[in-house]
């Protein structure tokens, strides 16, 4: 009996590193976690591409005819790719409200948002034709581009509440 | 049976300085509400207009004239309680300033909107690429953070502003009493010691 005591601690630490271990396991290989992973590294491409394009139009950095129109380019090329996988049903804030803002109405009122990433294309589309071409002609239509981001956001994207 | 007169207690720089935070916290509430990338930055220099206006005000209220100093803000816990318990009562408060719910009304608005501006300056917009001056100085978690207290905050503006406006009309229709007036020509209904009303020209009213 004294001996069953003596190990109970030894037993607890078992359970539950096991439970934090199948935890981890489990949270690792879940498709929809991973699906949520890769969107959100989509949207860092995005925004990594959109970010100097946005501030040559603020005005925060020089303008730079070749590298307003590479970029423009990447966020074209990044359009082209059907990642329709990125966004399995079942994937939204309810059901993982640590990992990501995306609202269920995605789901709950599709096709709104194929319409939203219809504006967001035709925006990209407009801009990779005209960003390399000269200041003017970037500031025209980056815009558009943020409000194709901001529409969908507003929508379907939660607040950040702290 | 009070008696009143009607006295100038706001003076012409409060009068201003009043309508025209109200121009600026409105457009600018408009402009970050309905925010567009072309007309964000008119957001900005909203938030700076009313930043200057608050920084005028605390000057104003260290330096202004007795109604508006902070003094004057401050309510006394006892005159407070007294203030609660004749709200209903259907006669103008009196007071040459703003009665201890009012000041204490203003302190509250006044800090809801110096957070306002100042969580505006670190905040950003990440749908539509644009940030406050000072964004870069804090880590992006922090500016986060700041960006949710900063549309939080301003919905509690929103409420303090429902209220403001709610008050008003509870005053002109209940307490007889039309405030928007005396914060536009400067002139209040005051009430008259007992005793001292005869020495004035005072004018009764019912």
């Amino acid at each position: 009996m004294n001996k069953l005591i003596g190990i109970t601690p030894l037993i607890l630490a078992l359970c539950f590193s096991g439970t934090v271990a199948y935890v981890a396991h489990a949270a690792g290989n879940d498709p929809l976690l991973k699906a949520v992973k890769a969107r959100q590294a989509e949207m860092t491409l995005r925004s990594f591409n959109a970010g100097p394009l946005f501030g040559m139009a603020k005005g925060d950095i020089e303008y730079d005819a070749g590298l307003a129109a590479t970029l423009a380019n990447n966020l074209l090329i990044l359009t082209t790719a059907k990642n329709g996988r990125m966004w399995p049903v079942g994937s939204d804030n309810e059901t993982y409200p640590d990992d990501t803002r995306s609202l269920p109405e995605i789901w709950t009122t599709y096709p709104d948002i194929a319409d939203k990433g219809k504006a967001y294309v035709d925006a990209v589309t407009a801009l990779a034709d005209v960003a390399g071409t000269g200041l003017g002609e970037l500031r025209s239509v980056i815009g558009d581009v943020g409000q194709s981001c901001k529409g969908c956001h507003d929508d379907f994207r939660a607040e950040e509440d702290y | 049976m009070s008696r009143y007169q009607t006295i100038p207690v706001w003076d012409a720089v409060t009068r201003a300085w009043h309508w025209l935070l109200a121009l600026t916290v409105i457009s600018g509430w408009l402009l970050g509400e309905f925010r567009t990338f072309s007309l964000m930055q008119w957001h900005f220099y909203a938030g700076f207009c009313t930043g200057g206006l608050l920084l005028f005000r605390i000057f104003w209220g260290m330096t202004g004239p007795p109604p508006v100093r902070f003094a004057a803000l401050i309510p006394k816990p006892r005159a407070l309680i007294a203030d609660l318990r004749g709200f209903f009562r259907r006669e103008p408060s009196g007071v040459a300033g703003h009665s201890p719910l009012g000041g204490l009304s203003v302190l509250v608005m006044l800090t809801l909107l110096i957070i306002q501006v100042c969580t505006g300056l670190f905040a950003e917009d990440d749908s539509l690429f644009h940030e406050g001056p000072l964004s870069d100085t804090i880590s992006s978690a922090t500016v986060r953070k700041v960006t949710s207290i900063h549309r939080q905050n301003s919905n509690l503006l929103l409420i303090m502003f429902g209220l403001h406006i709610s008050v008003m009309v509870f005053y002109y229709v209940w307490k007889k009493e039309n405030l928007v007036r005396a914060m536009l020509i400067g002139r209040k209904l005051v009430r008259v010691e007992q005793g001292r009303s005869d020495e004035k020209d005072g004018q009764q009213r019912d």
